[in-house]
């Protein structure tokens, strides 16, 4: 169906400025990139680098004020705000740092959650989230309540959200922020094994660390792209004061 | 287009039962949310169900004057606004009006004489008194005055010999003669006002009319009540006309009465024609003023309780922002959360029209049980108050939905 030449995500020279009490803060400020399909790709920065700016927008929750932003062939800036639901639901997986799932409802109805809006049919919704559940190794927890269950437990049901309606592009956003170390190092390895199953990721993150261990980072600073390449080298830079230029 | 279809279904199941799940995590909140909606359509459904009872029973004793009669008196029943003193000094109706109806009328298919006193009904040692006697002749029953369950009604020649007959009300044929079948009470003597009577009928029972009892009176012949009764009391002429044909017959009576009576030409009658259907519509300015004032004071309430549920919609809106944030996010459209909300206000609007309904039907009962008043539970009292309360739910709620729905998802995400 999609043209594999051409890459997942194409972004040229986008910039997303707000105007706060009569002054513009370019929080993201002519950043351009693609990314392929497959690939497992880090967005890192510090606070107030526009790495969330950028997740919003490649999110398609925000619109950018300039510049052009092509996912899975289409123009998401011409899209109306019906249809940029339809293609969050359709081609991007959310994972949220604090899991985003709903107190009330089962991890299962959690997981069945993005396939309500796209009209499947009961049966094969619950079929279908179950079995997203299971490859995320929750089958036994498939009807308790987030509350019931333990922070990697929650990401994991988050992340079988994330895959339930088969997205083109998963985009975790500090998916390890509110674990241990060990248990961010399991969601870590359960990124992996999906990359590996050709999902193609995007992990936004302020720890280099996290950063260096994705085969491709993207480094932010100030609003602009700081680096570009593989991860343990991005990683690593450290910027001048003033990127200016 | 099977699967928008779809969607929207799996939508509206969603949203139903995210509005339970809601309800039920927060079943105070909910309960005093719906308070107001719950008082509101209690007091309409009470109101409306003992008006619908009233009138039930309004029509139905209404029934006891015949639909196609007019009743020629001195008095008119129902006094707008005409001076009492005026109706006091006309001139009695007797005999005189009386023969000349009997004689001119073509459009009258019965005529009969109505001449009435309170009395006291005697037999054996059994005495009543209280009882209203009426001197009537044999066209009374098709005046509209009722059935005979026992025996028979006055005759021709009872009325042209001024035979000392009488037919029995129901009550008064129980209360005189206890425990026996009414069938043997025919042939017993009575004394009624002191003089013997020969019971000939019993009418069947027609329990009340306006607060009177049709049942605990004597019907005698017109002759022998002007004997014996008196004759000097005005009386009133019930004359029926032929289906449709009431109002030929009131312009032909107002000119023969008239004729009769000597009216000048520039004079106003000096006697009402009196007929069911103004006792309706008398009835019906009252009942409808009474609705009204149901209506009125059920609206306030609902919009009382359309604006608590505004509020607490906006309340829940504004603590679900998260969580709209993750559904947008997810896929669900702007309509959608639209959608879901308005649900939401429907379901808790309905749920407090439901309980209300009961409620006020429950009230209604309960009026009818302690009170004379009756109760009626129809259908549509219900579906009143399950519609109104629902609309007011989804009109109260189009502002917390909307507002909801316009939330930048961003920033929803983001809500602490």
């Amino acid at each position: 169906m999609t043209d594999t030449h051409e890459p997942l995500i194409s972004i040229d020279r986008l910039a997303r400025h707000y105007f706060v009490g009569g002054e513009t803060v370019r929080a993201l400020d002519g950043v351009s990139f693609d990314i392929r399909h497959g690939e497992w790709v880090a967005i890192v920065g510090q606070s107030g680098s526009g790495k969330s700016t950028l997740m919003n927008l490649l999110g398609c929750l925000d619109t950018a004020t300039s510049g052009t932003y092509r996912l899975n062939g289409a123009d998401v800036e011409t899209l109306s705000d019906d249809q940029l639901a339809d293609l969050r639901n359709k081609e991007i997986g959310f994972v949220f740092q604090t899991f985003q799932l709903l107190p009330r409802a089962s991890a299962l109805a959690n997981v069945e959650l993005p396939l309500i809006y796209r009209g499947v049919s009961r049966k094969e919704r619950r079929a279908t989230a179950e079995q997203a559940l299971r490859s995320v190794g929750l089958a036994n927890r498939m009807h308790h309540r987030p509350n019931e269950l333990s922070g990697g437990q929650r990401q994991r049901v988050a992340i079988a959200r994330a895959l339930v309606g088969e997205p083109s592009l998963l985009l975790a956003d500090e998916p390890t922020g509110n674990l241990d170390s060990q248990t961010g190092e399991e969601i870590v390895r359960l990124f992996g094994e999906l990359n590996a199953r050709g999902h193609t990721i995007i992990l936004v993150t302020h720890e280099p660390r996290l950063a260096a261990r994705c085969p491709r980072a993207i480094k932010l600073m100030d609003g602009r792209v700081l680096g570009d390449g593989p991860g343990a080298e991005v990683a690593a830079l450290q910027g001048p004061r003033a990127v200016g230029t | 287009m099977k699967r928008a279809i779809q969607r929207a279904a799996s939508e509206w199941i969603e949203g139903l039962r995210i509005a339970l799940s809601s309800l039920a995590g927060n079943q105070l909140r909910s309960f005093l949310t719906t308070l107001g909606i719950v008082i509101g359509v209690m007091t309409v459904i009470a109101i409306v169900a003992i008006i619908q009872g009233l009138n039930q029973s309004f029509a139905s004793q209404i029934g006891n004057l015949g639909a196609h009669t007019l009743y020629v008196d001195k008095w008119k029943w129902i006094n707008t606004g005409e001076d009492w003193w005026t109706m006091r000094n006309r001139k009695n109706l007797g005999r005189t009006e009386l023969e000349a109806i009997e004689r001119e009328a073509v459009e009258a298919l019965a005529v009969a004489p109505m001449a009435g006193r309170p009395v006291t009904v005697a037999a054996g040692d059994e005495e009543l008194s209280g009882i209203r006697c009426t001197g009537t002749n044999e066209r009374y029953l098709q005046t509209g005055g009722g059935n005979v369950a026992a025996g028979r009604f006055l005759g021709p020649s009872d009325v042209d010999l001024a035979r000392s007959v009488v037919v029995l009300g129901a009550d008064v044929a129980d209360r005189l003669f206890p425990g026996v079948p009414w069938e043997r009470v025919l042939g017993k003597r009575v004394r009624v006002r002191g003089a013997p009577f020969t019971v000939i009928g019993v009418l069947a029972r027609r329990g009340r009319m306006l607060g009177m009892d049709l049942d605990t009176n004597v019907t005698i012949p017109f002759t022998t009540f002007l004997r014996d009764m008196g004759g000097k009391r005005s009386i009133t002429i019930a004359v029926t006309s032929a289906p449709g044909r009431l109002p030929a017959l009131e312009d032909e009576l107002v000119g023969i009465i008239r004729r009769a009576r000597r009216v000048p030409p520039e004079k106003a009658d000096d006697f009402s024609l009196n007929r069911q259907d103004q006792f309706l519509k008398l009835y019906d300015q009252l009942t409808g003023a009474l609705y009204g004032v149901a209506v009125g004071v059920g609206l306030i309430t609902l919009v009382v309780g359309g604006i608590g549920i505004m509020n607490i919609m906006l309340v829940s809106v504004t603590e679900r922002t998260r969580e709209i944030g993750v559904r947008r996010a997810l896929g669900a459209r702007k309509r959608t959360i639209l959608m879901q909300f308005l649900i939401e206000s429907s379901v808790v609007a309905a749920m407090g029209g439901a309980v209300g309904t009961g409620l006020g039907l429950g009230v209604a009962v309960l009026v009818a049980l302690v009170s004379p008043l009756a109760a009626a539970v129809t259908p549509g009292a219900v579906a009143l108050g399950l519609g109104f309360s629902a609309t007011v739910g989804l009109l109260f709620g189009i502002w917390p939905a909307w507002r909801a729905a316009n939330l930048d998802p961003v920033e929803a995400l983001r809500y602490e």
